[in-house]
């Protein structure tokens, strides 16, 4: 038994750490907070992938529903065993999963297409406009929300709290017809990604990311990167608006909170001006359940980005997911709700981390 | 956020989106851009049998025969000539020097093997149904090619030749027993039409660049470059040819956008014959009807009350013209035998007549069924119409029900609905096709009556033994004035009988920027848009 034993930690120098009983490391809160996140998207995940499974199973055996019509129940027999429909399902599941381990998502019944092409091509379009969206309900709903809650109660907070209302309560689609029929008039380019040559010519770039701002921007041409921007507004806008007005809403609110808080009056009781009370004291505060909800908002804009993109075409997964749902190409609608379920769950994972190093009280 | 610095930002945003305006798009070139609402399912001609993709195939793939733009007069494309050799032989010489895109020779062996493999894979989506009256291919040598058929002398054969089961593909680069992905038949470059595929990127843009050793019906094309971009709704195609976005909008605009395009400068509406025809079909089993002869009058009274002038002109702006026959006017042979039999123009006291006669009791209760989805959004405008008209009759009360195509196309066919919409698009420019798949015997493969909807007195499936003959008779004529005379005496007998009743038919319709040339000229019958027809 060593003397630091019977003296006990409390009893020992600081400056001498005991040498026969080194201390295991630990990890931080954060660290702590993120690994179990982390670990948690795991069974997130299988759940996701293992609902969408069964709920496709469901609703009827895939070959059937987009070629039953088509076919004599022989040549159905035979396409089924050519999928391994006719196996247990049990083994398809595992297969199933397996292919979702490889990248491999099967390959759609209605235009032979391998389903992973369409998550990297047309997933790709989705993000980008789903990260365009975020910046327009970021750049509106947050500096308004924020002049509502200055002025509160007064004309402006309830003209823009009316608003807010007014932009997330209307449909996406009509949003967007709306800024189409104003802004075509003009010239102002409303539907795609780009215009036709700027397509085109990504289209043979050498290292093609399928995000058109990024493919213009390491085409190196200005005028391209201003045509895919172009392009961007009207689409980026009418998502963007709908989830900016939730965040409208809820930095005034939780300004407001924060503005009767403790630590503001004690702010304002120093002598310090209202503006720099809202802008360095309270509105950081106010903004933390913001990013909590953003997480939520991005099931909700990829839910608004299949109207969008149909509105716009913008062909991303939303597009290609309503399409697939119309031919009942159940294989693709699989690998599209799958794909969506992943980002969903990862999403909320990234978060989560932001949350968790804004706000410490989280992590611990 | 301060005034000052709030307009300031304001300022800078306004002026940039000025300058975004004014700098427009990139300076690439893309020759003649085609915008259409069309979608490919599959560019190899194994895996689809529709109007997209027939469209990328008419520019890419060379077939044996072909139509030349604005006719329907069938000439050598791939092939130097065919004929019946035998009444069951049908033989065709290929062209000396043919060569793919690729470089491969293109012979007899290619000619055979592109057939027998649409056969062979016999994919859902793709045109096999097209030869079921063929029994073999072979290649003789490498310049001429043997189709046996079922049917001796088929007078249909040769014109299949040009549907979607025509396209020569390269036996080295495509599977014998799969469809070849897209991608791998655009990297391929199995292609000898006028066009090639130089960048492809699915229902989204399409690049194509002229096969300088393409040696073929449509000629030297006149636009080096031609890029088909894809739409999914027709708004943004309107609004981009509007806006001269694009150079021509070809297929699918309502008749509203049509009729206001017409009135916008700089834009023209080109309109050519077509060949879609809309109809409505009797279930002859579950009709409203007692007996059969009641079932006759009720059908003949529903031809002598409706009013295709008003669909035509009220519901289409005219894209649509009356059909007086299941065979549209400007196919050879067609009649007017609807129009003879129950006149042009809604006749009340002959519909009464034909259902006092007959003894059925008035009104007659009529469940009518369309689809929304399959034919155009103005179905639901046209068969609210049809409603109104039969019931505006006092003979009839109709009960209209829609159905999603998906549901309607597996519920038609199993005698859910008495009275029905359906809609035909043909496979080739003949008489034969809007009659033998509508009135020949049913059969479980669907190669005789598809409609699968008529039944005799007992149940069995409906076999007219009259018209059996004269259909037979009439694919198996080579002299063009008796085949006229039956497929005439065809369209007599089904007017009488009335198991169809045919309502309109379409006018392809294309819109194109001023300055654009070429597209009436391939706006004809044989329904293939030739991009070789356009310049500017």
């Amino acid at each position: 038994m060593s003397s630091a034993e019977v003296l006990g930690p409390a009893e020992l120098p600081s400056s001498r750490p005991p040498a026969e009983a080194p201390r295991r490391p630990r990890l931080s809160p954060l660290a702590r907070y993120l690994l179990v996140r982390l670990a948690l998207i795991v069974p997130m995940m299988w759940f996701l992938v293992t609902l969408v499974f069964v709920l496709m199973r469901v609703i009827g055996d895939p070959i059937q529903a987009a070629q039953g019509g088509r076919l004599s129940p022989e040549q159905i027999a035979e396409r089924q065993a050519e999928a391994g429909l006719d196996r247990p399902l049990f083994t398809q599941y595992l297969e199933y999963l397996g292919g979702i381990l490889r990248g491999d998502f099967g390959t759609t019944l209605t235009d032979n297409r391998e389903v992973s092409d369409i998550l990297v091509q047309n997933g790709a379009a989705t993000l980008e406009l789903s990260v365009y969206a975020l910046v327009v309900a970021f750049a509106v709903g947050v500096p308004l929300g924020r002049l509502a809650a200055r002025h509160r109660d007064r004309f402006p907070d309830v003209v823009l709290r009316l608003g807010a209302i007014l932009v997330y309560a209307a449909p996406v689609f009509f949003v967007g017809l709306l800024l189409k029929l104003a802004f075509t008039p003009f010239g102002w380019p409303s539907s795609g990604r780009a215009s036709t040559s700027t397509e085109l010519a990504l289209s043979r770039g050498e290292h093609e990311t399928h995000i058109m701002l990024l493919d213009a921007i390491l085409w190196g041409s200005p005028d391209m990167v201003l045509d895919v921007l172009q392009h961007a507004v009207l689409p980026a806008v009418a998502l963007g608006l709908l989830t900016g007005g939730v965040f409208l809403r809820l930095v005034r609110v939780n300004l407001l909170q924060t503005l009767r808080a403790d630590f503001v009056t004690a702010a304002r009781a120093r002598g310090v001006s209202e503006r720099r009370v809202v802008r360095q004291h309270a509105f950081r505060t106010a903004l933390v359940p913001v990013v909590t909800v953003m997480g939520m908002q991005i099931a909700m804009l990829l839910a608004g980005a299949i109207l969008t993109e149909t509105t716009f075409e913008w062909k991303g997964i939303g597009y290609e997911l309503s399409e697939y749902l119309i031919a009942r190409d159940f294989l693709a609608v699989q690998g599209i709700v799958t794909l969506i379920a992943l980002i969903v769950g990862i999403a909320s994972f990234l978060i989560d981390v932001i949350v968790a190093l804004v706000d410490p009280r989280v992590r611990f | 956020m301060s005034l000052r610095r709030g307009a300031a930002i304001a300022l800078t945003t306004a002026v940039s989106a000025a300058t975004l305006v004014a700098c427009g798009s990139g300076d690439e070139t893309t020759g003649l851009i085609v915008g259409t609402t069309d979608t490919v399912v599959s560019i190899d001609p194994a895996g689809s049998y529709d109007n997209g993709s027939m469209t990328v195939q008419t520019q890419v793939y060379q077939y044996l025969l072909n139509f030349p733009a604005g006719s329907t007069e069938l000439t050598p494309d791939a092939a130097e000539s065919c004929d019946f050799t035998e009444p069951t032989v049908y033989t065709c010489t290929l062209k000396p020097g043919l060569t793919f895109a690729n470089g491969n020779d293109l012979t007899a062996s290619d000619v055979a093997f592109s057939f027998q493999r649409i056969v062979d894979i016999n994919d859902p989506n793709g045109p096999a149904s097209l030869l079921g009256n063929m029994a073999s291919v072979e290649a003789v040598d490498d310049a001429t090619v043997k189709f046996t058929l079922n049917s001796p002398n088929d007078q249909t054969f040769p014109q299949i030749l040009v549907t979607s089961a025509g396209p020569i593909v390269d036996e080295d680069t495509y599977p014998a027993d799969e469809v070849l992905p897209d991608d791998e038949a655009v990297e391929a470059d199995g292609f000898s039409g006028p066009y090639t595929i130089t960048s492809y990127d699915k229902n989204e843009l399409a690049e194509f660049t002229a096969n300088p050793d393409y040696d073929g019906t449509y000629g030297t094309p006149s636009e080096d470059v031609v890029t088909l971009k894809y739409y999914a709704k027709s708004e943004n195609l309107k609004l981009d040819i509007e806006n001269e976005a694009i150079d021509v909008a070809y297929r699918s605009l309502t008749p509203t956008d049509i009729a206001d395009l017409e009135t916008k400068d700089g834009i023209t509406v080109h309109q050519g014959v077509g060949g879609e025809l809309r109809y409505m079909v009797f279930n002859l089993d579950t009709m409203p009807g007692g007996t059969p002869a009641q079932k006759l009058a009720v059908r003949q009274a529903v031809a002598s009350s409706v009013d295709r002038d008003e669909l035509s002109t009220g519901v289409y702006q005219d894209t649509y013209t009356p059909a007086w026959s299941m065979v549209p006017e400007g196919q050879t042979g067609a009649t007017e035998a609807f129009k003879e039999l129950y006149g042009a123009e809604p006749d009340l006291d002959a519909a009464t007549k034909y259902l006092t006669d007959a003894g059925v009791t008035t009104p007659v209760e009529v469940q009518l069924q369309y689809n929304p989805d399959h034919y155009g959004s103005s179905s639901d405008q046209e068969y609210n119409a049809v409603k109104r008209q039969l019931e505006d009759t006092g003979l009839f009360t109709v009960n209209l029900q829609s159905t999603e195509w998906t549901t309607y196309s597996e519920e038609f066919p199993a005698d859910a609905y008495p009275v029905f919409q359906l809609g035909w698009f043909p496979d080739f420019p003949d008489a034969d096709n809007y009659l033998s798949p509508f009135l020949s015997p049913y059969s479980e493969d669907k190669a005789g009556n598809f409609t699968n909807s008529h039944y005799n007195e007992d149940g069995t499936p409906y076999a007219d033994p009259e018209m059996t003959t004269l259909l037979e008779s009439e694919r198996t004529d080579g002299d063009p004035t008796t085949r006229a005379a039956t497929l005439g005496q065809i369209q007599t007998r089904l007017a009488e009988q009335v198991p169809y009743l045919p309502l309109l038919t379409g006018t392809s319709v294309a819109i194109a920027v001023d300055g654009v040339k070429g597209v009436e000229d391939t706006l004809d019958a044989s329904f293939k848009f030739r991009f070789t027809s356009l310049s500017q």
